[in-house]
C-alpha cells in the first residue's frame, strides 16, 4: 500500500486514509454486533471521522516537507482565471442593473452616467487582464484576482488613457529605484519584494501594476 | 471514552495554537509552506472536533453515565432524538458544540475562499483559531464535558429538562448557534483585511454571503424559539423580552444593519468604517450574548446559573477582542475614507442610513434595558425588573419606523431623487397604504399600534408590488416576452434585490402577526365535565379529564369539545400536563392549539382536580399569529433566492421554481408537528349539563396583571406565567383582585405591592421617578445623541471633496476594441 503513495500514481494519500477508515468502520460493525443499531452507527461514523483526522494531519504536515517551493505569490492557474471571469460577470451584471434602474426612472441621468462609466472602466480593465497571456500576466492576473478589484476602481486614475497595452516592461524597486526584469519578484539590488508595491505616504500595499496608490492617490513612482 | 474525549479537546487546542502561530509566521515571512500547513491545521481541528463529537454522542446514545455531563442531561428512557439533543442541552456540551460548529464553518469558509482571497487567508485562519482556542480553554480549564465521576457513578441519568423535550427546542439551539458561530467568519475576514490593509471591496464580497447565511440561521433560531415559547410555555405569547432572547436579537439587529449598509459601500463607496464597525460589533454581540447566557450575570429563565469564573474569562476575552479590533480600525482609518459624499437626504443612501440608525438604536436600547437591572444592582444595590411592558412601550414605535423605511427605501434613487421622481414612485404605495388603513378602520380595529402597523404594511406591500410590476414591464419591453416570463427573469437576474424584497414581504407578514397581539382576547374558566363556557365566538365543553402514561411520563389530558357560536361542533382539543418521572416537580404544559389563518384558539389546562374531574383552563384567542410563521417561510424563500449562486442565472425560471418547492417542503416538514394538534372538524350539537364559571376580570385587573411580576421564579408578569398550579401567580392575581375590588387606583395597587415586597423588583418595569428616570430617559437621550451624530457624519460627507469628476471615462480607459467587446458582451447578457 505504501508503495502506492510513493509512486504518486493510482492511490492518493487521502483515498488511502479514507479506505483505511472505511475498513476500520467495517471492523467496528463486525466486532460490536450485539449492540444497538444507533450506537454502532455513531461508532462507525466516529471511526470514519478519525480517518479524516489522518487526512487533515497529512494535509497540514506535507507542505512543511514538500520539495517544491510554495511561494504565496505563485500563480494558481485556471482557478484564478475563473475568479477573474466571475469578477467580470459581476461587473457586467452591475452595469445592467444600473441601466435597469435608469429604465425604471429611479436615477437621474447624470448620476446614472457617472456610475455606469465607473463600472465600465473596471470592466475594460478586467477584459484586458483576461486577454493577456504569458507568465508575467499570469502573475498579474493572479494578483488581480486575489485583490478582487483591479485598475478601474482604485480611485483617482487620471492617466489611464495613456496606457493601452498590457502594462510596462520593467519594474522599478520601491526602495532603491533599481529597474528590474518584468518577471522579477524581488529587487536584484536590495532584495525588496516587488509584488506588492507599498505606498510611501500611507503604507498601503497596492496591486503590482498600480501606478497610483489606491489608498491615498499618491503616485507610486513607476513609469507609465 | 471520557479520557479519549478529553485528549481530543486538548489536541484540538494544541492544533489551533499551531494553526494560529504558523499562519501568522507564514504571512509575516512570506513562507508558503507555513501558511499551507496552517490551513491544513484548521481542517485538522474540524476533523478532531468531529471525532470528539462522535465520542460524546456515542456516550449519550449508549448512556455512559460515568460521564457527569451525560448523567446530568440524559436518561435511558429518552427517545434517541432527544438523547442526541442533550449534547447541546447543557452548558459544557453547548460550548463544545459551539467549537464543533465553528471549526466546521471555519474550515468550509477557508476552503471556499482560499484561492480568491489568498492574501487574507493566513490571518483568517489565525483569527478563527484564536477564537476556537478561547472556547477550548473554557472547556479544558472550567467546563469539561468529559469530566467523570471520581467515585461511584450513578446508575441512571437525570434526563433532559422536560421543557426542552420539544421538537422545536431540539433544533432551536443548533440553528441559533449556527447563526452565532457564522458571525465569526465575517469577523475573521474583517480582521484579516484590516491587518493586511486589503481594504477595498473584495473582502466584503467574501463576507456578504456568510453574513447572509448566518443571518438566516439567526432568524430561523429566533423564530423556532418563538414557536417553542408559543407551544410549550403556555402563556399564549411568543416573545417575553427575556435577556437571553434579547441576546439573540442583538446581533440580529447589527447583522441586518450590515446587510443593508454593505449595499451602500458596494454602490457608492461610502460607509466603509461603519461596515467594518458593524461586523466587529456583531461578532462582539454574539460573544456578549453567550456571556449573558452562560455566566449568570443577568437573571433569566434560560440562564445556566451563576458562574463568576466563567464571567471573568469571558470578560477578559471580550475586552481583548474589543481593544484589538478597535486598535486596528483606528490604525487603518486612512484607508477607510469614504469615496463619495451624501448628495441629498432624499436618496437611497439616506434611507439606508436611517435604517441603520434605527437598527443600531434598537440594539443599544435592548442592550441597555437588558443590562439595567444588573447595573442598578451593582450601583445602588436595588433589585429591579425591566420586563415586557417597558420593551413593548419603546420597541413598538421603533418597529413601526423600521416598517415604514422598508417601504420608503426601494422607492428612492441612489444619490438623489427629484420631486417628480418621488411623486411618480410614491403614488401607488401610498394609495395602497391608505386603502389598508381604511380597511382596518372598517373592520373595527381600534388599537392605534395595530392599525398603524396594518396601514404601513399596506404601504410596504404596495411598494414591493410596484417594484415587481414596473420591473417586469421594463423587462418585457427590453426582452419582448410575456409578463410572467419577464417577472421570473427579473427575479432570476437580480436575485439579491428581489430575494430581498421577498424577505421584506415576509417581515410585513410577521409584523401583521405581531400587530394581532394587540387585539387578542383571553379568559380563565373553571369547568367540570359537561359544563361549558363561551369565549369570543367559541363554546368550550369539558368532556373528561383522563390520566395515561408511557415509559417516560404520566400524562393528564383534558378532553374538550369546541363548538362555534351557532352550536355546531368545530372539533375536539386536548390540553394536557405531562409529569416526567425523572422530574415530577416540573410538569410541562402541553397546549392545545386550533390553528387558522385568521386566529388561533389556544387552550391551556392551568390546573386540574382528578378526583372531582374539574379543570381550570385558560383560553386565548390569538389573532393572526400564524402569519408570523408564514412570514418567516417567505423570508426563508427570499434569502434562499438571494443566496443562489450567479451560475443559476441561465436557468433562472426553472431553478427558482425548484428552490421555492424545496424551501416550502422544508418548511412544511418544520411545521408539520405543529399541525398535528389541529383537529379535524365534525358536526354535532351542544349537549350541555350546565355552565362553567368564567373568571371575571376587570380591565384594570388585566392591565395590572401585566405590571406585577409572578413570584415563582419564571421571570414573567403574573398574568403571563404559564406554570401549573403556580402559587406565586395565584396569590399575586388574588391580591390584585382584592385591591382592585377595594376600589384602589392603579397607582395605589402598585404602591402597595412595592411596599409589601420591599422593592420595585416586583414590578415589570420600574416607576418613572428618581434614579429610575435614567432608564426612561435613555431612549430619548440615545435618539437625540445618534441624531446629532448622524447629522455630523452627513455634514462631513456633504462638505467632503468630490472625486467623481477625477474618474476617467470608459472610452479613455481602454482602446476601442475592448470597448466594442464590452458593449457586445453587455448586449448579449440577459
Amino acid at each position: 500500500m505504501s508503495s502506492a503513495i510513493s509512486t504518486d500514481h493510482g492511490l492518493r494519500p487521502w483515498q488511502l486514509f479514507l479506505l483505511a477508515g472505511m475498513l476500520a468502520a467495517t471492523a467496528v460493525v463486525l466486532v460490536s454486533s450485539g449492540r444497538s443499531t444507533s450506537s454502532v452507527v455513531v461508532l462507525s461514523v466516529t471511526v470514519v471521522a478519525a480517518s479524516l483526522v489522518a487526512v487533515a494531519a497529512y494535509r497540514s504536515l506535507s507542505p512543511l516537507v514538500s520539495a517544491e517551493d510554495l511561494v504565496p505569490d505563485a500563480p494558481a492557474g485556471g482557478r484564478t482565471r475563473a475568479a477573474l471571469e466571475r469578477e467580470k460577470a459581476l461587473v457586467l451584471r452591475s452595469i445592467k442593473e444600473i441601466e435597469f434602474d435608469h429604465a425604471m426612472r429611479k436615477t437621474a441621468a447624470a448620476d446614472f452616467e457617472e456610475m455606469r462609466d465607473r463600472l465600465k472602466v473596471r470592466a475594460v480593465g478586467l477584459l484586458r487582464q483576461l486577454d493577456s497571456t504569458g507568465y508575467r500576466d499570469a502573475v498579474e492576473r493572479d494578483l488581480a484576482a486575489r485583490a478582487g478589484v483591479v485598475g478601474g476602481v482604485s480611485v483617482p486614475v487620471p492617466r489611464l488613457s495613456s496606457a493601452p497595452g498590457p502594462a510596462e516592461t520593467s519594474r522599478d524597486c520601491q526602495v532603491c529605484h533599481t529597474p528590474n526584469a518584468p518577471d522579477a519578484r524581488f529587487c536584484k539590488a536590495c532584495g525588496e519584494g516587488l509584488a506588492a508595491p507599498i505606498c510611501a505616504a500611507c503604507h498601503t500595499s497596492n496591486e503590482s501594476d498600480a501606478r497610483f496608490c489606491k489608498g491615498c492617490g499618491v503616485s507610486l513612482g513607476r513609469p507609465a | 471514552m471520557a479520557t479519549l474525549g478529553q485528549f481530543l479537546l486538548l489536541l484540538a487546542f494544541v492544533i489551533s495554537a499551531y494553526a494560529a502561530a504558523s499562519s501568522v509566521a507564514g504571512a509575516r515571512r512570506r513562507n508558503g509552506r507555513l501558511i499551507e500547513s496552517g490551513v491544513g491545521a484548521l481542517y485538522l481541528v474540524a476533523a478532531v472536533m468531529t471525532v470528539a463529537t462522535g465520542v460524546i454522542v456515542h456516550a449519550f446514545v449508549v448512556g455512559d453515565f460515568t460521564i457527569r455531563y451525560v448523567q446530568r442531561y440524559s436518561e435511558s428512557a429518552q427517545p434517541l432524538g432527544y438523547k442526541i439533543a442533550s449534547y447541546w442541552g447543557g452548558l459544557d456540551g453547548s460550548i463544545m458544540f459551539w467549537v464543533f460548529l465553528l471549526s466546521l464553518f471555519g474550515a468550509a469558509a477557508v476552503r471556499i475562499n482560499r484561492e480568491r482571497h489568498r492574501e487574507l487567508i493566513p490571518y483568517v485562519v489565525a483569527t478563527l483559531s484564536t477564537v476556537q482556542m478561547f472556547f477550548l480553554t473554557l472547556m479544558i480549564v472550567h467546563n469539561n464535558p468529559f469530566a467523570t465521576y471520581l467515585t461511584e457513578s450513578p446508575a441512571a441519568g437525570q434526563g433532559l429538562n422536560p421543557l426542552l423535550q420539544n421538537f422545536y427546542m431540539a433544533i432551536h439551539p443548533p440553528t441559533m448557534y449556527l447563526g452565532f458561530v457564522g458571525m465569526t467568519i465575517p469577523f475573521a475576514f474583517c480582521i484579516a483585511a484590516l491587518i493586511t490593509g486589503h481594504l477595498d471591496d473584495s473582502w466584503l464580497r467574501a463576507v456578504r454571503r456568510w453574513t447572509m447565511i448566518s443571518w438566516f440561521f439567526l432568524s430561523l433560531g429566533l423564530t423556532l424559539g418563538m414557536i417553542w415559547a408559543y407551544e410549550e410555555l403556555g402563556w399564549g405569547g411568543f416573545w417575553g423580552w427575556d435577556p437571553v432572547e434579547n441576546a439573540g436579537l442583538l446581533p440580529w439587529f447589527t447583522a441586518t444593519a450590515f446587510l443593508h449598509s454593505v449595499m451602500v459601500q458596494e454602490r457608492r463607496g461610502m460607509l466603509r468604517v461603519w461596515n467594518v464597525t458593524l461586523v466587529i460589533t456583531t461578532f462582539f454581540l454574539t460573544l456578549f450574548g453567550t456571556f449573558m447566557t452562560r455566566s449568570g450575570v443577568v437573571q433569566s429563565v434560560h440562564a445556566f446559573g451563576e458562574d463568576r469564573q466563567l464571567a471573568l474569562m469571558f470578560t477578559v476575552f471580550m475586552s481583548a477582542v474589543l481593544i484589538f479590533s478597535a486598535a486596528w480600525v483606528i490604525y487603518r482609518l486612512p484607508l477607510l475614507k469614504a469615496r463619495n459624499e451624501l448628495d441629498s437626504w432624499a436618496s437611497k443612501e439616506a434611507a439606508f442610513l436611517a435604517n441603520n440608525w434605527v437598527l443600531l438604536f434598537s440594539a443599544v436600547f435592548v442592550l441597555f434595558a437588558t443590562m439595567f437591572p444588573t447595573l442598578s444592582e451593582a450601583l445602588t444595590g436595588e433589585r429591579l425588573t425591566v420586563g415586557p411592558p417597558f420593551f413593548n412601550t419603546w420597541m413598538t414605535p421603533v418597529g413601526l419606523i423600521l416598517l415604514m423605511l422598508t417601504g420608503v427605501g426601494p422607492l428612492l434613487a441612489w444619490r438623489s431623487s427629484t420631486l417628480a421622481n418621488m411623486r411618480q414612485q410614491f403614488l401607488w404605495p401610498v394609495v395602497s397604504g391608505l386603502a389598508a388603513a381604511a380597511l382596518t378602520i372598517g373592520l373595527g380595529i381600534r388599537v392605534w399600534s395595530s392599525g398603524l402597523c396594518f396601514a404601513l404594511s399596506g404601504f410596504v406591500v404596495g411598494t414591493i408590488a410596484q417594484e415587481f410590476i414596473r420591473g417586469a414591464a421594463v423587462r418585457q419591453q427590453t426582452t419582448g416576452t410575456d409578463l410572467f416570463t419577464a417577472m421570473v427573469g427579473l427575479v432570476g437576474r437580480n436575485k439579491r434585490r428581489y430575494g430581498g424584497y421577498m424577505v421584506h414581504v415576509g417581515i410585513v407578514l410577521m409584523f401583521m402577526g405581531f400587530a394581532g397581539e394587540g387585539f387578542g382576547r383571553d379568559e380563565q374558566a373553571l369547568l367540570k365535565p359537561g359544563q361549558q363556557v363561551q369565549v369570543d365566538r367559541y363554546v368550550l365543553r369539558l368532556d373528561a379529564i383522563r390520566a395515561t402514561e408511557d415509559s417516560q411520563k404520566q400524562m393528564v389530558t383534558g378532553h374538550i369539545t369546541v363548538f362555534d357560536d351557532r352550536g355546531s361542533e368545530i372539533g375536539k382539543m386536548y390540553p394536557a400536563k405531562w409529569f416526567y418521572r425523572s422530574r415530577p416537580q416540573e410538569p410541562t404544559t402541553e397546549v392545545a392549539i386550533r390553528r387558522s389563518l385568521a386566529e388561533d384558539l389556544y387552550i391551556v389546562m392551568a390546573g386540574f382536580e382528578l378526583g372531582e374531574q374539574s379543570a381550570s383552563v385558560e383560553v386565548h384567542v390569538n389573532e393572526l399569529v400564524n402569519w408570523i410563521w408564514i412570514g418567516f417561510g417567505l423570508m426563508a424563500l427570499g434569502t434562499g433566492i438571494a443566496l443562489l449562486p450567479e451560475r443559476v442565472l441561465a436557468l433562472a425560471g426553472a431553478r427558482v421554481g425548484a428552490e421555492a418547492t424545496a424551501v416550502l417542503l422544508l418548511l412544511s416538514v418544520l411545521l408539520a408537528p405543529a399541525g398535528v394538534l389541529a383537529q379535524t372538524a365534525s358536526v354535532g350539537q351542544v349537549a350541555s349539563t350546565g355552565a362553567g364559571t368564567l373568571v371575571f376580570r376587570s380591565a384594570e385587573e388585566r392591565e395590572l396583571a401585566n405590571e406585577i411580576m409572578c413570584t415563582c421564579g419564571c421571570r414573567l408578569p403574573a398574568g403571563t406565567c404559564g406554570m401549573m398550579n403556580c402559587e406565586g401567580k395565584a396569590s399575586q392575581l388574588a391580591k390584585i383582585k382584592t385591591l382592585v375590588s377595594e376600589g384602589k387606583t392603579r397607582e395605589q395597587v402598585i404602591a402597595s405591592f412595592v411596599q409589601e415586597f420591599g422593592g420595585q423588583h416586583i414590578l415589570a418595569r420600574p416607576i418613572d421617578e428618581g434614579y429610575h428616570r435614567l432608564l426612561w430617559l435613555m431612549p430619548y437621550t440615545l435618539a437625540a445623541l445618534t441624531a446629532v451624530g448622524l447629522a455630523v457624519i452627513a455634514r462631513r460627507w456633504a462638505t467632503g471633496r468630490t472625486e467623481a469628476s477625477a474618474l476617467g471615462t470608459p472610452a479613455a480607459a481602454g482602446d476601442a476594441g475592448l470597448q466594442q467587446r464590452l458593449d457586445d458582451e453587455l448586449r448579449d447578457l440577459d
